[in-house]
């Protein structure tokens, strides 16, 4: 990553093992080289926000969900603390 | 082409990449060096000759390495650069630049001073060969030899 920049966490990795998709089969919806869905889940390349965009679309997510500049709390600790009622 | 070939440069260790671009960019300067020094001693030419070849012979495999780990993206004939491909173009670039400078600032420095001390420069076609022969070299193969060099370690496949 260029000196300077911040790093933007991810939830990449999770999301595309949760829907059983390799770096391929994302890159190929994505139209990004294979390597590069590697880099951005190790944190070593922050995807523009026009890329951000597209995979918080195509995992029908918002935005926020997937990326963020602080380090990503466990999804399934974020779904509990939202609806506690329900897991009751 | 042979694919296993390519898959072992593209996955070389940024570690070992930036050793090959440091050989890649010392060999010629150092042969260069080796070459001048030999010259003045009364060993036989074609043995000189043949030294000179074999110091330059790694700097050749080094550079072919480097060259072949950047081949497609520096030169933007690879049909498929990303994002991420054109943000690392940018940055072999930004690099390249920033290198170049340093060394044309160092021998500039270097030369003034050798000057200012008094000393003169016989400029002839001997004397300017390594230089031309640096410049029709490296010139063009930096950025290759920067992006080898800044390309972190690929992700394992998953």
């Amino acid at each position: 990553m260029p000196d300077g920049q911040r790093r933007v966490h991810n939830r990449l990795a999770v999301l595309r093992a949760e829907r059983g998709l390799s770096r391929k089969q994302l890159a190929d919806k994505l139209g990004i080289n294979y390597q590069t869905i590697g880099y951005i889940e190790r944190g070593d390349y922050n995807p523009s926000l026009e890329l951000a965009l597209t995979i918080a679309e195509l995992f029908r997510l918002p935005i926020e969900a997937i990326f963020s500049l602080k380090p990503m709390t466990p999804l399934s600790e974020e779904i509990f603390r939202e609806s506690p009622a329900e897991t009751r | 082409m042979n694919t296993t070939t390519t898959r072992g440069i593209e996955y070389l260790s940024q570690s070992r990449r930036r050793l090959l671009v440091a050989a890649a960019l010392a060999g010629y300067p150092v042969a260069v060096a080796v070459l001048a020094a030999l010259k003045h001693t009364g060993l036989n030419r074609w043995l000189i000759l043949a030294l000179y070849l074999l110091l330059l012979l790694p700097t050749v495999a080094t550079l072919a390495v480097s060259i072949r780990y950047a081949r497609g993206r520096i030169d933007g004939r690879c049909a498929r650069l990303d994002e991420r491909d054109l943000a690392l173009r940018q940055q072999a670039y930004a690099l390249s630049h920033r290198v170049l400078a340093a060394i044309l600032i160092a021998v500039t420095a270097v030369t003034e001073i050798y000057l200012t001390s008094g000393n003169t420069l016989q400029l002839d076609a001997s004397t300017f060969w390594p230089a031309t022969m640096w410049v029709i070299v490296y010139i063009p193969a930096l950025p290759s030899l920067m992006l080898a060099w800044i390309e972190a370690d690929q992700p394992a496949d998953a």
